[in-house]
């Protein structure tokens, strides 16, 4: 391969980048100071000419400034490939310099935003275990240097022979068509609450810098009058509700298609390639060794529609929240691919003729516990706010469901497990499978409280790079199994787990 | 490495349950006590101090504000004092354990090819008594590693360098 040829010395990304990040520099102003820019225009005819001038001077001041920073930032952002390592020098003043040995690698995204697309150039973000954003990014580079790169970086050895001839037939395409049905069985309520909270961050950014301009509570009062409006009419809170489940389906509808339009999934030995993405296009080279544990989910309707999503983890670094870009997520799957997809993974495992190891009754016991305790909060709530009959409708509502979904909570709580993998499926109206293989867990521990001690069952927690995996109330013998069994494959195995 | 760890050999298939723990130095008791009673002495001054300002207006209630203060000192006291007995830690050839707690019981295990680094951290009070903790710390989203407190400093270097070895080798 003579591939990494043109990374033997040190070069800079594609001139082209300058315009890249010079429109992310504006990108990132316009971002912290919109708020200023509208009330700017809202008093343009207050202002007096010379100040006007005097504004212009000093925008196109800072888009200069901005200029000659970009190109200083392309200017000094040089990389190359020397023995095994990725090795970057970037910074103006500050100078830095990135050396991180390929095995690290997690993994190599390229990234095109809608400049990107019109220049026609890739982002190439390079990813390990340790770092919450992309640990290097090159914002411009040529299709060809892309691949490049990703060949010499990202494929082992012994698939680099084969790397080049392009695998005709992705494993998975999802269609426009598809991606609709996907995303209008989407779990809308969740849509709701992450358009909500976009809406407060925006909230408190207008606060805060109304609050500077010393415009305090108009916002707040502004919200308090429609709130005593919206006590005031049942009918307002009816047609309320109407409105926010059509956000909330479109919200989720526009979250699946800007992220997963033109979905395809290729199958490469040792990886899975994934593309997708509307205004921004994505592609994602997974390695299968860096995956720690996938789930497979689905909900009634996806179910009847027979398709699934699956979700890959791969290590975090602990201070990182879980971000939404992290986490690695193929929608639109069909049985026969999820098939493919746990073969690759984990192959000839066999693990649905294996026992469905159910939780103790004591598991439910304690779920009912929780919820007569939350209900109880609840109901001393309504009496201090509401006294009458709302109590009474309010648990004649409650109760049935809370029967309805411990029941079907403790229903889908099981675990099945064979030499390599533990299988864990959980979910109340959503079914989560997860399947972790013992090698890659990090610690184990067993937790049981005094309650749990007299009946004889436990709680196992698998702490792994990418978070607590539980298995609740287990009988303490098998905990212990368990326990015992997961040790002796973390000591003797030699595989990387990362 | 010494004799010490050399009893606890791990067969092919290790049995938590058949290990012998260790328990703590009892020493730490002592640093646990005092780290109680400096807590509520800090209380302690408070509520005096509250109570001669007397900015809420509270002075009937004051007699009934130190009774709970002594109450609540007494029963911390009395959950560690039992709590205590159940702090104890296992090395094993390939992994290190510990359990604790009366009402929430846990038993954490950490093999030692998952480990990435170990630390050992010495606060005022226990290096009076020359104890230490031994923290050891995996990769990724790690919140619940393992930490032991109240090893004599000997002890937790014997244990940090014996992993350190394992790790390398």
């Amino acid at each position: 391969m003579d591939s990494t040829e043109n990374f033997r010395q040190f070069r800079r990304q594609s001139k082209k980048g300058i315009l890249v990040i010079y429109l992310n520099l504006i990108y990132k102003a316009l971002k912290a100071f919109w708020l200023l820019l509208i009330i700017f225009i809202q008093k343009f005819s207050n202002i007096s000419e010379t100040t006007i001038f005097y504004i212009y001077l000093g925008v196109g001041g800072v888009l200069l400034f901005f200029l000659i920073r970009a190109y200083l930032i392309f200017k000094n952002f040089q990389f190359k490939i020397e023995n095994q390592h990725f090795i970057l020098k970037k910074g103006i003043f500050k100078k830095t310099s990135i050396s991180i040995p390929f095995d690290r690698i997690q993994n190599i995204n390229f990234k095109q935003n809608i400049i990107q697309q019109l220049i026609n150039v890739h982002e190439v973000n390079i990813e390990t275990a340790g770092s919450s954003k992309a640990e290097i990014s090159i914002k411009a580079l040529s299709f060809k240097a892309a691949s490049a790169l990703k060949n010499a970086v990202a494929i082992d050895e012994y698939t680099r022979g084969v790397e080049n001839k392009e695998t005709t037939k992705p494993l998975l395409k999802v269609g426009f068509k598809a991606l609709m049905k996907v995303s209008l069985t989407e779990n809308h309520l969740q849509s709701l609450v992450l358009l909500f909270a976009i809406l407060v961050g925006f909230y408190q950014q207008i606060t805060e810098i109304s609050g500077g301009l010393g415009k305090e509570g108009i916002l707040d009062s502004y919200i308090f009058k429609n709130n005593a409006a919206l006590e005031s009419s049942v009918f307002l809170i009816v047609g309320l509700l109407l409105l926010l489940t059509v956000i909330a389906v479109i919200s989720s509808v526009v979250r699946v298609l800007l992220r997963h339009f033109n979905l395809r999934v290729y199958l490469k030995d040792n990886a899975l390639e994934i593309y997708q993405g509307l205004l921004t296009k994505k592609s994602i080279v997974l390695k299968k060794d860096k995956v720690q544990h996938i789930t497979i989910s689905h909900n009634p309707i996806k179910k009847k529609l027979g398709i699934s999503f699956i979700t890959f983890k791969q290590a975090i670094s602990g201070k990182v929240k879980k971000k939404q870009d992290k986490i690695i997520k193929i929608v639109g799957c069909k049985k026969e691919q999820i098939a493919v997809i746990t073969d690759l993974l984990f192959p000839n495992e066999n693990l649905e003729a294996k026992n469905k190891h159910f939780s103790n009754v004591y598991f439910k016991f304690r779920l009912y516990l929780r919820s007569i305790a939350f209900l109880g909060v609840l109901n001393v709530l309504l009496v201090v706010f509401q006294e009458g009959n709302l109590v009474f409708l309010g648990n004649l509502l409650l109760l049935p469901m809370v029967v309805f979904f411990v029941e079907l909570k403790f229903k889908k709580r099981y675990y099945i497990l064979n030499e390599n993998v533990i299988v864990l499926n959980a979910g109340s109206i959503e079914t989560h499978r997860t399947y972790l293989p013992f090698f890659k867990v990090q610690n184990i521990q067993l937790k049981q409280t005094i309650l749990q001690a007299k009946r004889e069952v436990v709680d196992v927690v698998f702490q792994t790079a990418s978070g607590k995996i539980k298995i609740p109330c287990i009988a303490m013998v098998n905990a212990q199994e368990i326990y015992n069994y997961t040790l002796f494959k973390v000591e003797t195995s030699l595989k990387s787990w990362m | 490495m010494t004799d010490f760890f050399q009893n606890n050999t791990v067969t092919s298939y290790p049995e938590i349950t058949k290990t012998d723990f260790k328990a703590i130095n009892n020493r730490y008791f002592k640093v646990i006590v005092i780290q109680i009673a400096l807590v509520f002495i800090v209380l302690f001054i408070i509520a005096i101090f509250m109570n001669y300002k007397d900015h809420f207006e509270l002075s009937e209630y004051s007699m009934w504000l130190y009774v709970l203060l002594s109450v609540a000192f007494i029963a911390t006291l009395f959950l560690k004092i039992i709590g205590f007995k159940k702090r104890k830690y296992a090395v094993r050839e390939k992994d290190i354990s510990y359990k604790k707690g009366v009402f929430f019981r846990s038993l954490t295990t950490v093999p030692f090819n998952r480990i990435q680094h170990i630390e050992i951290d010495q606060g005022p009070i226990a290096r009076y008594f020359g104890l230490v903790s031994l923290s050891v710390f995996t990769a990724g989203d790690s919140s619940d590693d393992l930490k032991v407190s109240g090893l004599l400093k000997e002890e937790a270097i014997q244990i940090k360098e014996f992993i350190s070895t394992k790790i390398d080798g």
